[in-house]
Order: C-alpha cells, then structure tokens, then sequence
C-alpha cells in the first residue's frame, strides 16, 4: 500500500487535481476548464481519479487545496492543508528548479511574480490592477481573431514585422487591434503585438523596479504559449525555462504542502473519501444581524447536513457546529499579581511631560485671562456706547417733535 | 448641540467626551456596505477612501437630525485637512445646509484656533470640567488600548471568535462606564479574563510578530479594512499597530504626551526628510522601531488615492532592503476583495514563516 497526496488547484478559470507519491513523483494530473461549478467538476475529477488509480495500491493520505475557491473545496473534500496559490506555487518550482531566482506565474485572472533566494521565497507581488496581463485577456482578443487559444502562441512566432499595441486595458487593447489590422498587420503581427503588449503590462505592474534574477521559470496556464514564452524571453534577454507540468504546478505545489504537514502533524487525513462525489453539497449564506459587525455567515451542507459553518467573528455559529473544543483551559491561571505588575508597566508607556503640560496649563490661563480682559473691555465699551446712546436718545427725545 | 462624529476605532471615547461636555450625543454608525456605497455615490471620485466613508457616515446621520459634527483635521499636504470643508459643501449641496461641521486641528498648528473650538465645545462647562472629562476619556481610552494589544497578541494562539468574543463584551461594558474608578474595575475584569489565555504563548522564539502601519483611519478602522488584523492573527501572528486611539488623541488633543511618539517619528526623517502631512513620517519611523523591536514584518495599509501613503509606499522599498525586513503594502478602497486580501496576506505570512522551517522533502 502506497501514500498518496491529493492536490486540488481550484483557480478561476481551470480546475487542477494532481496525486503526488511519497517521492513526489506524479500518479495522476487533470486540467479541466472551471465552468463555474467547481464542487461538480470536483467531484468528476475524483471519479477520473478512481478510474485511472488502482486504489487497492494506493491510499489517500493527505489532501491539500489551493486557488480562489478553496476555502469552499477545503470543507467540501476535508482538507488537510489550505493554503493560498503563491505559496504552492513556489513549493512546486523550487522543488523543481531548486536554483530558481524568479518564477513568472501567469494563470486565468491573476499573474504574480515570485521571487526566489536559496530556494525560499523572499518576495512576491500579484496583479492589482486589472486582468490585462492575465490569460483572459489572451483568451479574449483570440476570439476576437477568431482562432483557437492554442494555436495563439505558435501563430506569433510567424510574424515578420513588430507592431506595438496597447495593453493597459482589454478593452483599448481591442480598439487599438481592429486600427492596426486596418494598417495591414496579419493575424500573427497583431498577435505578436498582444503578447508583448501582456509582457510589458507584467513588467510595469508587477516587477516593476526589482532586479530579476535567473533562473526564469515561467509557469501557469499561460505558459503553454510560446509566443508568450519568447515574448518574456526578448524582454528579459535570457532563457525562459516552463516546465514539464507547467499548468499544475499550484496543484503539484500544494500537495506536496499536504504531505509537509500530516508527516509534521503525524494525524491521519481528514479526507472524507471517495464517496463524497456521491454526495449533494449546497452553500447558504445569511447576514448575522446580532450586532454592529454585521458578519457574512457561510454554511456549508452535505446531503443535508451541516459540515462546517464560517465568516462569524465572534465564533458564535461557528460554535453552534464544533461543540466541547475550548481551546485554552480554566486550569491555566497565572498569577495575576505578575500580570498586574505588567499592566501597571504599559500604562507608565502614556507618560506626560510634566514640563510640558505646566506650560500648556500656564498658556491656557493666558487666553483666558486675555479673553476675560477682552470681555470685560467689551463689556465696559458696550457699557459705554449704551450710556452714549442713552444720552443721544435723551437728546433725540429732546429734539424730537413728533413726540 | 446635538452632535456626532466620523466612526473611527472605539468610537465610545469620543461619545464619553462629548456627553460629558453635556451634549446630546449622536452615535454614528459603523460603516457597513450600504454606508460605503453612499459615501462613494456623493464624493468626488478621486477623493481618498476615507473621505468617502466618512462622507456616507454624514449622510446617515442626516437621517438623524443632528445639527453638529465634529472631526479632527490634517496637517501639511494631506488632503485631510480639507475634509471639513468639502464635507460642509456636499451637505450643503444635498440640501443639509444647517448643519455644522466643527474641525479640530492639532494645538500644535495654531493655538489660538484650537482654543477657540474647545471653548465652544465645551459649551457652559467650567475649565475644572473639561480637564476632569478629558482625564476620564483618556483614562478609557487607555484602558480599551491596554485590552485591545492583549487581546491582538492572544488571538494569535487561540481561536479567533473565543477571543473576540471577550473583547466585544469588553467594548459593551466600557459603554456603560460612568466613573473613573469603574474604568480600572472593568479593565482589570477583561485583563484576568484574557490572562487565562496567557499559557497558550508559546516561547520568545517561536513568536512571531507583525507590525502594521498605514494611514490612520484605515489601520484604526476594522470595518474598513478588511479585519487585517483578525486575518494576521487567524495566522498564528501577533500584530501591533501603529496607530492607536490613545496616539490619536494625544496628538489631537493633549499637546503635552506624545514624547515617545515624536522621537518615533524622527526615526522617519531618514526616508522622509520633510513634512508631507498624513502620518507618512511617522510611519516610516514605526516600521524601522518595529524592527528594532524585534517584529518579523511590517504591513502597510494605503487607502486607494492616499498622497502621504504613496509616498511612504515608493521609500519602503529602500527601507525594506536596508532594515531587512519584508514589507506588504495592500491598497484599500471598496473595491478591495476580500479573498484576494487574505491571499495577499496569507502567502506574506507563510514566507515569513518559510524562511525559518525549511526542511528537505
């Protein structure tokens, strides 16, 4: 009987599920196009799974889900790891390419750019702006053109001559494509143009004033297209090496993060076996309205039954699921004179300049005293100008006739 | 005067203050989705996120008939200190023309002005009065500070909703505070009860400590920013801020107690040399005082248009790489995601934490 690692990648744009053995070899790998109903293309992919694996060699030892949607796939499957897609993403290159300098990761509606000292991740960014330099805005100007994705890459290495077009926005992008096709660009220009119109956009947002460092490893579904490839590699004057497994590499990636963690943890799997994929999953979500806070609550059911509640601050629902887990115990007072001490500590952190406050008492008094001065100046004018007016009306009076 | 106030951290200290000048206090309410919605709605586009959530905060309490609002200003170039004066024009011009809008600017600009505001505010209350009041607030707001960094550092360790669960109760029986004495009782009630939690810390080294800075109403202000601190400490992290509400009310208010906080922000003269308004020198000088405390990162929040945060944000790179210390800066307006903040914050975390337990697979 064989350990295996189940690696899910639920990204926005494909679906990846990868099975990695005690020596990270790979037994099983799927890239399906995410339709926009990940637990069944989950679920399908499990069954592919059983098809393919001989379970009775193997057995599911630990599972891992990565990508935008995994906090959903996680309760769904009983993950035991889950973690966000750049982490895997370099667990899979640097274990790959363990002297790795700088990982490119272009996918369906995010790019990121990793970069790599010793075999550790030291800093990372990650597209903010817009989805212009991602593998949507390729798939997008290719209908435009009316030709498969696929052939995308290999049609712009047959360009002859460079044409520049605009690649901030998808949407200018296209208006600046139809004006240069009337110029008489062919097909492979202009798709030479939007490819390198996608490496500059990832330069400018992403890179922009680092110091890349080889080895270039360029990785995400993107990859495939070497159009892009060689886009990368003018820009950068250096080779661009994509690797075998390009296109699950967070699936890959996070699996081999499953594994790190049930052999540290040394627990057995939480997976919840192959028989979920006969099980009916729906999520309801409903604002708590018990305070201020107002917290998104999510529930996740299973046939029925709720297998894990989230989003609330307080933990109250989440509470109301998982019930005797008090996670610190009564027993554990300290004592409390020690902590008083410390509180006593931080407050003297507030101290007051007693110099300073003296001379803001002291200029406080000042403009009071000044305002009263003025007060009673004005006063002592009004005063006055009543007493002038009272006589300028006994006056008025005096000479007034009509009275 | 029937006033209220932008909702900014424990907004019960602003209420305390004011309804012991004895006013009629108003209290604003917490900004939500529908109150972020209408502020960006009435603000000008480019405004800074804050504005415009302080804009919808406004126009909520509209509803409310209250005839005063009171808000703090900005120094230098920092478009705060406008704030005021384009929020008393887009009431006026939504027909709310009754209204005042009272700005508090640090004494430390001009005396004279400051003076002036207090002696209105403070309404028919003696001198002894105010300063007694002011003891009160600033004693509570210190209180709610001491529970709240506990409470920052606990939830590291422990499940998040237990924690928060204390600290919301703790915020619930401040708000019933009536005297000074009540303020140490109460205090000390939410710190015994935090203190059992004490034995889950685990040892110095096994610590990890994140600092964050950033512009002050989005790092105070959970409900804008996206519960960060909750996401870090749902990581296994301590966090610290930069921005407290006592710093806030130092600063604002009590010329006389920010001396630490000043010889912090001299720290931030080596990136900034000038005044550039907002707390971008202050800033700078706390995340390098972070990493003399020892932190093993620093995120930095900008609200989406912050003048000052951008500025921080473009020397950070040269700071990051001098201090060795790894930097995540996130931008925040409404358009900000969740998931993608929790990502963002996520993979930062596990680098740091990378860094320390790599081991051979």
């Amino acid at each position: 009987m064989q350990n295996l690692y189940l690696g899910v990648d639920i990204g926005s744009v494909s679906i990846n599920i990868v099975a990695v053995d005690e020596d990270n070899r790979l037994v099983f790998k799927l890239y399906t196009r995410n339709s926009g109903s990940p637990i069944d293309l989950v679920k399908e992919g499990l069954k592919d799974f059983k098809d393919e694996v001989d379970l009775a060699n193997y057995e599911i030892s630990g599972v891992g889900v990565t990508g935008s949607g995994r906090q959903l796939i996680a309760y769904v499957l009983g993950a035991d790891t889950v973690k966000n897609e750049i982490t895997a993403h370099a667990r899979a290159s640097t274990y790959y390419y363990p002297d790795a300098g700088t990982i490119f990761e272009i996918g369906g509606q995010d790019s990121k750019l990793i970069i790599v000292e010793d075999g550790i991740a030291v800093d990372f960014a990650m597209n903010t702006v817009c989805a212009a330099g991602t593998g949507s805005f390729l798939d997008h100007q290719a209908e435009r053109l009316g030709i498969q994705i696929e052939e995308f890459g290999s049609l712009a290495l047959e360009a002859e001559r460079d044409v520049r077009i605009a690649g901030r926005c998808t949407v200018f992008a296209e208006s600046d494509m139809i004006s240069k096709q009337q110029y008489g660009f062919t097909k492979p220009e202009i798709i030479k143009g939007l490819s390198e119109a996608l490496v500059r956009n990832y330069m400018n947002n992403l890179v922009r004033n680092r110091v890349l460092e080889g080895k270039f490893i360029f990785q995400g579904g993107v990859a495939a297209n070497i159009g892009i490839k060689s886009a990368f590699e003018e820009e950068i004057e250096a080779e661009v090496i994509v690797p075998e497994h390009h296109d699950v590499m967070g699936a890959i990636g996070i699996a081999m993060l499953a594994k790190r963690d049930i052999k540290r943890s040394g627990e057995k799997t939480n997976f919840r076996g192959f028989d979920l994929t006969e099980e009916k999953f729906e999520t309801i979500s409903f604002e708590c309205e018990d305070c201020a806070n107002n917290c998104e609550v999510i529930k996740v059911i299973a046939d029925g039954r709720v297998i894990a509640v989230t989003g609330d601050r307080c933990g109250k629902w989440a509470a109301s699921l998982i019930t005797a887990q008090n996670p610190a115990a009564a027993d554990m007072k300290e004592s409390s004179q020690k902590q008083e001490a410390e509180a006593e500590e931080e407050t003297n952190l507030y101290k007051v300049d007693p110099e300073k406050e003296k001379q803001v008492m002291r200029e406080l008094e000042e403009l009071e005293l000044e305002d009263e001065k003025k007060e009673e100046e004005k006063a002592a004018e009004e005063a006055e100008i009543a007493q002038k007016s009272e006589a300028a009306d006994s006056d008025e009076k005096d000479d007034n006739v009509y009275v | 005067m029937r006033l209220s106030f932008p909702y900014m951290g424990p907004t019960i200290v602003y209420k305390k203050l004011f309804e012991l000048l004895g006013h009629d206090v108003v209290m604003p309410p917490k900004p939500n989705k529908e109150i972020i919605d209408l502020g960006v709605k009435h603000s000008p586009e480019f405004a800074c996120f804050p504005f415009k959530v302080i804009t919808g905060i406004y126009l909520k309490l509209m509803e409310k008939d209250v005839d005063t609002l009171v808000t703090s200003g900005g120094h230098g170039p920092c478009r705060a200190g406008y704030y005021g004066e384009v929020h008393k024009k887009i009431l006026r011009d939504l027909g709310y023309d009754q209204v005042e809008i009272i700005v508090i600017d640090s004494p430390r600009d001009d005396y004279r002005y400051f003076y002036e505001i207090v002696k209105k505010l403070k309404g028919s209350s003696s001198w002894l009065q105010v300063a007694r009041t002011i003891k009160i607030v600033y004693e509570l707001t210190k209180a709610l500070d001491e529970v709240e960094k506990q409470v920052e550092v606990l939830r590291a360790y422990n499940e998040n909703g237990v924690i928060n669960r204390i600290w919301l109760d703790a915020q619930e029986e401040f708000y019933q505070i009536k005297s000074a004495r009540d303020i140490e009782k109460t205090k000390n009630k939410y710190l015994t009860k935090l203190n059992e939690f004490k034995d889950s810390i685990p040892a110095e080294e096994d610590r990890y400590r994140i600092g964050i800075i950033g512009e002050i109403y989005v790092v105070l202000e959970q409900s804008i920013n996206n519960q960060i601190e909750e996401k870090v400490n749902y990581f296994g992290f301590e966090v610290e801020r930069s921005q407290y509400l006592t710093d806030w009310i130092r600063e604002n208010a009590f010329p006389f107690t920010g001396k630490e906080l000043e010889e912090i922000e001299k720290k931030g003269e080596e990136f900034i040399e000038i005044e550039i308004g907002g707390h971008a020198r202050g800033n700078i000088g706390h995340a390098i005082d972070f990493k003399e405390r020892g932190f093993d990162g620093i995120i930095h929040l900008k609200p989406f248009g912050c003048l000052p945060e951008l500025v921080s944000q473009s020397v950070i790179d040269d700071l990051s790489e001098k201090y060795e210390i790894p930097v995540l800066t996130i931008s925040i307006d409404e358009q900000t995601a969740d998931a993608n903040v929790l990502t963002r914050v996520e993979a930062f975390l596990d680098m740091i934490k990378e860094k320390d337990m790599r081991e051979v697979m």
